[in-house]
Order: C-alpha cells, then sequence, then structure tokens
C-alpha cells in the first residue's frame, strides 16, 4: 500500500490529527475510507477539494483540447531536425549516429556490466509498459521516414548486444568501461570532425546542449574537488586564493562569465592561439560549474569527522593518499543529491547558448521554428516541444539520483 | 656509552623541513598564480591595443548615444554611458526586488500546498514544482514573452473589470499618487504604527497579568485604522487612486508595466518560486516529529502549533537556502537580455557592441553583480542571527 500512497507515510506526523490518532502508520485501507480521509476530512477540507478540482478540471481540459484540438503541432514536426541538431549539415548527420552507437554500446557494456535488472514488479511493469506504447506512439507520428526506424533499430540493437556481453563480462569491465568513458568525449568530438568533418561552430539543437554539459560536468568534476580541498587547505595562500575563485564565479550570473568567454577570453591567451568561441563558451560553462561543484564538495568534506583524518595520519597515509582512500570516497557518497541537483541544472543552464550570438541550441531552434509563414504564431507549439525535452531529461536525472541514494543508503546510517 | 660528538642531533636539511617546505611551497603558488595573471593582462593589454582602444574607463564619461526601451531612471541617449549603465542597474533592482518578494509568497503558498491533508492540492502544488524545475527558466522567460503576453488583445482590447488592462504592450494597472499633505500622512501614519505597538504591549502585559483574553491583533489593528483614517480625512485626502484611461494608442494614468517587464518578472518568480516552496516544503518536514507532538500535549490549537512551535523552527532551517534562491533569482535576472528588457547586463552589451571595451564592462558588471550578491547575504545574515537569536532566548 505504501508503494500506492509513499506520501502517507512521510507525512502522517502532518496529516490531519484524526488519522494520527488513530493509527500513525497505517494507511487508510479502502478507497471509500481514503477519499474521505484525504478530501472530505471535514467542511474546509471538502470545499477546498471542489474549489481545486474546478481550478484542475478547467486547466486539465483547457491543455487537453488545446494539445489535441487547437494546437498546430506541424511546427515541430518539419523543423524536428533542427531541433536536434541546429544546423548541423544534414549529409554529416551519419557522424552523429556513429556518436550515437559509441556512447549506445558504452551505456549498454555499463548497465550490463553493474549487473542491475529491471524490477518487474506489476506496477512497475505496467508503467513501463504504458511509457513504453505512448513512447512509440509519439515517435511513430513523429518520424514517417523508414530509414530512421532502422537507424533506431540499430541502435537499440547495439544497446542490447552490450548488454549481453556486459554481463557475460562482468565486474571485469569495470576499469576499461571508465577510462571509455573518459575517452568517450574526446571520441565523440574526433568523429563530428575529423576528414572534413563538422566545425563547432555548425555544432547546434539539443546535440549541443548535450555535448557541453557533457563536457562541464566531466571537466568540472575534478577541478571542483581539487578547489574543495584547496580551500580546506591549511597553506593560507592556497585556501585565501580558492575562496576568492569561488566566490567570484558563484556571485555573478552565469551569462556574464559566457560573455566574458566571448569577447575577453581570445584577449587574455596568448595572440594567435585561435580557440574556437564553442570551446572557449565550454570551458566557461567548465569554470561556472567547478565554483559550485567545489562548494558541494566541500559541504561532503565537513561532514567526514575528524576523526577519519586522524586515523589515517596516524597509519602513515601522505595526504594524497588520505585523500584519495579515505576521505574523498566518504566524502563524495553524501553529495549525490546535491551533485545531481547541480548538474540538472547545469543542463537547463545550457539553454543560455542561444541567447550567445551565433548559436542555434534546442532552445534558439525552437525560437527560430516559426519563423516561416507557414507557421507564423506557432510559438506556443514550437516551445512546447523544447520545454518537453530538456523536463524528460531534468526529470530522468533527477528520479535516478533518487534511486541512487536509496542504493548508496544515504540518509539511513 | 660515551658521548660521541656526531651524536648531537643533526638538523634535518632545510628542504626535509615541513615548516619551510609550506612557506616555499606557497611562495611558488603566489609566484606562479602572480606570473600567470601578469601574462593574462598583457595579453590583454597587447590585444585590446591592437584594437585600437584601451583599458581606461574613460569611455563611461563619453556620450552614450543608444535609446533605452524603457527606464525608471530619466535617461536619453545624449546622457553619459556611465547614466545608461547606472539606469541599467536600476532597471535590474526594479525586476529582482518585487520578484524576491513575490516569490517568497507564491513560494510559501506552494510550499504550505504541498504538506496539505488535501490530496487534490498536494498533488496540483506538486505539479507545479516539478513542471517548472525541471525546466530552463530562460525557456520560461520566452515562453511567456513570445507565446503569452505578445497573443494578448492589442490595446483597448483586455480590460479586468474596467479598472486594469493587459495588451500585447503591457499591462495598465490603478496606482495610488500622493497629493498635498502626504508627507504630514506619512507621519500619522508612523504614528499610528508607534501607538498599535504600545496598545500591542499594553494588551499583552494585561493578559500576562490578569490571564483575560488579549485580543491584540484586534485592538492594534483597530487603533492603526482608526488613526490613520481620521489623519485622512482631516488632511483632505492627501493619497488617491489614479485609475489608468485609454487614451488614444496608449493609456494615460495608473502605473504601466511594459510587457518585457512583466515578461521577466513573471518568468523569474514562477520558477524561483518552486524552488522556494521545495525549501519551505522540507525545513517544515524537518522540525523533528516530538516538537509537534509535545505542542500538542501542552494542549495547542493547530494553529498555535503552527504559529509558535513548528514555523519558528522551520525558518531557521529555511533562511540559508532560501538565501540562495535570492542569489538565483537576482543573477538570473540578466536573462531578461532575451526579451530585450534593458536590464544591466543588456544595458552592458548594449556598451560593448557599440563602444568595444569588453573587459571594462564586464568588470563592471561583475562587480556589480558581487555587489547585489553581498548586500542581499548580509540582509538575509542579518534576518538569521535575529530568528536565532529569538528561538534560543525564548
Amino acid at each position: 500500500v505504501s508503494e500506492r500512497f509513499p506520501d502517507q507515510v512521510e507525512l502522517a506526523d502532518l496529516e490531519d490529527r484524526a488519522v494520527v490518532e488513530t493509527a500513525p502508520a497505517a494507511v487508510p485501507t479502502t478507497p471509500g475510507e481514503w477519499v474521505r480521509a484525504n478530501l472530505f476530512s471535514g467542511p474546509v477540507n471538502s470545499v477546498v477539494t471542489v474549489a481545486v478540482a474546478a481550478l484542475a478540471g478547467w486547466l486539465a481540459w483547457g491543455l487537453l483540447h488545446w494539445v489535441f484540438v487547437t494546437a498546430d503541432w506541424r511546427v515541430f514536426k518539419v523543423n524536428l531536425a533542427s531541433y536536434m541538431l541546429g544546423r548541423f549539415p544534414r549529409a554529416e548527420v551519419w557522424r552523429v549516429w556513429a556518436s550515437l552507437y559509441f556512447v549506445v554500446t558504452l551505456a549498454g557494456l555499463s548497465w550490463g556490466a553493474s549487473g542491475k535488472r529491471l524490477d518487474w514488479r506489476p506496477a512497475r511493469a505496467v508503467g513501463r509498459a504504458v511509457g513504453a506504447v505512448v513512447g512509440v506512439l509519439l515517435l511513430l507520428w513523429l518520424l514517417e521516414s523508414t530509414g530512421i526506424w532502422v537507424l533506431i533499430g540499430v541502435a537499440t540493437a547495439l544497446f542490447a548486444a552490450g548488454t549481453a556481453v556486459g554481463r557475460w563480462a562482468g565486474r571485469r569491465l569495470r576499469r576499461p568501461l571508465l577510462v571509455a568513458w573518459i575517452a568517450a568525449f574526446p571520441v565523440v568530438v574526433m568523429v563530428l570532425q575529423v576528414a572534413g568533418g563538422v566545425k563547432p561552430a555548425l555544432w547546434g539543437g539539443f546535440l549541443l546542449n548535450v555535448l557541453v554539459a557533457w563536457v562541464a560536468i566531466f571537466a568540472s568534476f575534478p577541478i571542483g574537488v581539487l578547489l574543495a580541498v584547496g580551500r580546506r587547505s591549511s597553506l593560507q595562500a592556497i585556501s585565501k586564493a580558492s575562496v576568492a575563485f569561488i566566490e567570484l564565479i558563484r556571485g555573478v550570473p552565469l551569462f556574464t562569465l559566457l560573455l566574458f568567454g566571448f569577447y575577453v577570453v581570445t584577449l587574455i591567451l596568448p595572440p594567435g592561439l585561435g580557440v574556437p568561441t564553442l570551446i572557449r563558451l565550454m570551458i566557461m560553462f567548465t569554470v561556472f560549474s567547478a565554483a559550485y561543484v567545489a562548494e558541494i564538495v566541500r559541504g561532503g568534506l565537513q561532514g567526514v569527522p575528524e576523526g577519519q583524518y586522524e586515523a589515517a595520519r596516524a597509519l602513515g597515509l601522505p595526504a594524497r593518499k588520505m585523500f584519495r582512500l579515505v576521505i574523498l570516497p566518504q566524502a563524495l557518497r553524501s553529495t549525490i543529491p546535491a551533485m545531481i541537483g547541480h548538474f540538472i541544472s547545469l543542463f537547463k543552464d545550457t539553454s543560455l547558448l542561444a541567447i550567445v550570438a551565433g548559436f542555434v541550441d534546442l532552445l534558439r531552434s525552437a525560437r527560430r521554428a516559426p519563423a516561416g509563414l507557414e507557421f507564423i504564431g506557432d510559438l506556443k507549439e514550437a516551445l512546447l516541444p523544447a520545454a518537453v525535452i530538456f523536463w524528460i531529461v531534468a526529470f530522468s536525472m533527477s528520479r535516478w539520483s533518487q534511486r541512487l541514494e536509496r542504493r548508496v543508503g544515504l540518509g539511513e546510517r | 656509552m660515551a658521548a660521541r660528538p656526531e651524536a648531537v642531533p643533526v638538523r634535518p636539511p632545510l628542504w626535509r623541513n615541513v615548516r619551510f617546505r609550506r612557506v616555499v611551497g606557497q611562495v611558488l603558488f603566489v609566484l606562479v598564480v602572480l606570473a600567470v595573471l601578469r601574462e593574462m593582462y598583457l595579453n590583454l593589454e597587447f590585444g585590446v591595443r591592437r584594437q585600437g582602444i584601451d583599458l581606461s574607463f574613460d569611455f563611461l564619461r563619453t556620450q552614450a548615444g543608444f535609446p533605452l526601451k524603457e527606464s525608471v531612471l530619466s535617461y536619453s541617449p545624449a546622457d553619459s554611458t556611465l547614466r545608461a549603465f547606472q539606469a541599467g542597474v536600476v532597471n535590474t533592482l526594479v525586476v529582482a526586488g518585487p520578484g524576491i518578494l513575490l516569490a517568497t509568497v507564491l513560494g510559501l503558498v506552494v510550499g504550505v500546498a504541498r504538506l496539505s491533508p488535501n490530496w487534490l492540492l498536494r498533488k496540483l502544488a506538486q505539479v507545479y514544482v516539478e513542471a517548472v524545475r525541471n525546466t530552463p527558466v530562460l525557456l520560461q522567460i520566452i515562453f511567456w514573452y513570445s507565446a503569452v503576453i505578445l497573443t494578448l488583445p492589442v490595446i483597448g482590447g483586455g480590460s479586468l473589470a474596467g479598472v486594469a488592462f493587459l495588451s500585447n504592450r503591457g499591462a495598465a494597472v490603478p496606482w495610488p499618487v500622493t497629493g498635498p499633505g502626504a508627507g504630514l500622512w506619512a507621519l500619522v501614519l508612523l504614528g499610528a504604527l508607534l501607538v498599535a505597538g504600545a496598545v500591542w504591549r499594553a494588551r499583552t502585559a494585561l493578559n500576562e497579568r490578569t490571564g483575560r483574553p488579549h485580543h491584540r491583533v484586534l485592538w492594534s489593528v483597530w487603533v492603526f485604522v482608526g488613526i490613520s483614517g481620521v489623519g485622512y480625512v482631516l488632511l483632505g485626502g492627501p493619497v488617491s487612486i489614479d485609475a489608468p484611461e485609454l487614451a488614444g494608442r496608449r493609456y494615460t494614468g495608473g502605473v504601466q508595466v511594459s510587457g518585457e517587464y512583466a515578461a521577466v518578472l513573471l518568468g523569474l518568480v514562477v520558477y524561483t518560486a518552486a524552488f522556494i516552496a521545495e525549501i519551505v516544503r522540507g525545513s517544515i518536514l524537518a522540525v523533528p516529529k516530538g516538537q509537534k507532538e509535545a505542542a500538542e500535549a501542552l494542549g495547542l490549537s493547530p494553529f498555535q502549533q503552527l504559529r509558535f512551535v513548528v514555523l519558528p523552527q522551520a525558518l531557521r532551517i529555511a533562511i540559508p537556502p532560501v538565501n540562495s534562491q535570492y542569489l538565483n533569482l537576482t543573477k538570473n535576472s540578466s536573462l531578461a537580455l532575451a526579451v530585450a528588457y534593458p536590464d544591466v547586463v543588456a544595458v552592458g552589451n548594449t556598451i560593448i557592441n557599440q563602444k568595444g571595451r569588453a573587459f571594462q564592462v564586464l568588470a563592471l558588471l561583475m562587480g556589480t553583480f558581487l555587489a547585489a550578491s553581498l548586500f542581499i547575504s548580509v540582509v538575509m545574515n542579518v534576518l538569521n542571527l535575529l530568528v536565532t537569536r529569538r528561538g534560543t532566548l525564548r
């Protein structure tokens, strides 16, 4: 039962006193009791229920009517490729598919090697089946050419094959996989660029958001950890410098940092280096993220008891080994929720590329989609799919974080 | 065992001495940082000179030469660049201040709704939070602007009960205007507030002495309303409400809010309120269960439990994270550029495009935001201090 009403247990102490007094942990069992306890427990509650039901019904009806009747989704359907790729030359799209296949195979291997299996309890299974049907229907409506279905089929097959191999190889694959994941970004960048490939200036759409978020997450993590350790260093020069850097970055808007990357970074680097704009912006995203990662890791470090440091020193571990083997594993474990929360917001922040001159990310593509005469004024229909794409990524990341938290037993020790 | 001269403790070599190593290490670190910074500065100076400009701030005194779409500060293109920048700062404050206020109110309401015993209300609040939190704020601002505000009727079309007007150019709402005697009435209001406070104290003291119900809220409110009302009548109505009216292609009277401003404010408020709601919910849940049970055991009513036991403790937990949400809102106001509202970053961007000098303008911008962050943090720390002290003393 707690599966169906997870809020109930957690909120029991804040519910009506009637609920608390009769049975603190028990949740009403029959639907009738449940409705009475949760919707009509008193006059005030009943009035609220009726008012909220009216409001929610009105909103839901308006929304559904608009989505299925009024709205003209062709603006999204026609521009789907722009949403995904921006100005990426269509003749070179195979490079994106190749990168996708590489990443999907890696993901399959990791999934298989982790030894996890899907949870087939009825509630989960039904939920998953409904999600799959809706997803497939949506894709069927969206993708009309058969070619793309073959490409998606190959991706699915690669994932499945990766899972099988990973399961067979088991934990032996852990270290090679770690190396592969670290190498994955450079590999993808190469696949996109080598042998007459596509310049970074033309990368766009959802692809651009993913690439920028990816590099910023991976690069900012080690830098952030170093900054956090530096901030807690007993060497005044190092800790003061770390604090100054962290507070400066955290005190200003990301957009001003991006402007700095756009206008000023070329000037402060040695002349003639010619770093592409996108790389400069990626550097700024990384710098921005590192300052926030540092603060999160600092929180984790503060949670490690002093005794752990003393024990490590008593064992004669040098500082580097002490951090790597004793302190950081404990500190980082407790930062998982905050860290993933930060990475989610970093992913959302990649949409700021839309207001930097010359980049066509997912948001900019959506904003430009109704430019043609045919779709003029279809801004809602153009912007909403972009919002949904951002939402799906962010929401699934937060769900994944919750599962991870439970698995490492956070908040239970 | 004869003492051999070699046994006299030999000082370890200098490079083995921990204190020496710490000092040298730090000196080296500082030198490296300074060298890198100097190299960057030299590169910057060289690069800037090649573009035919310099690193001085003199350009702030030259004529700005570009118009601003709107400005609270009086401004014209003939004014100095510095004045344009100041106008941008004020425009940012005009968004951030009300934004913080409104986001707090909405966040509180939604946060409490998230904990309501009513299932439907709880779920509605949850849908709002999950939908808003997981999409970019920039997208939301653009959505409010181009998909909502720009699709409103043209000027003269929409009206709310004939007193406020909505159009695709913004909103016009009634606003109080001050007449003669307004300053005097402000003094009367202040006096009324002081008297009401005294009455509050007196009623509380009476209740503590005799145990009779104090009804201090009722008493103070009536005293305040009475005094200020009498003052208002005696001074002959020093403040009146000015309603907007349609005059040709524009509204006169009341206060007019541009569509760009409304979009930025709406976007920031709706987005930040979702985060504040989660903080409110988390802080209330974080108050130990025993506190509420103890309050209940003392016979406090549900309202009293909330007012005197749960909320004061929840407030203490909530202040630091709410502070960082206020900072986020202020920083996110820089996204106003997307809908061409002339906040300080948009003005800075225009100055860069007009006059070059990106480095100086960005230094100014960052300095402005650091100052704003510092100011908000100081205010919130003072508040935090007040709240925690009150909690521990009583």
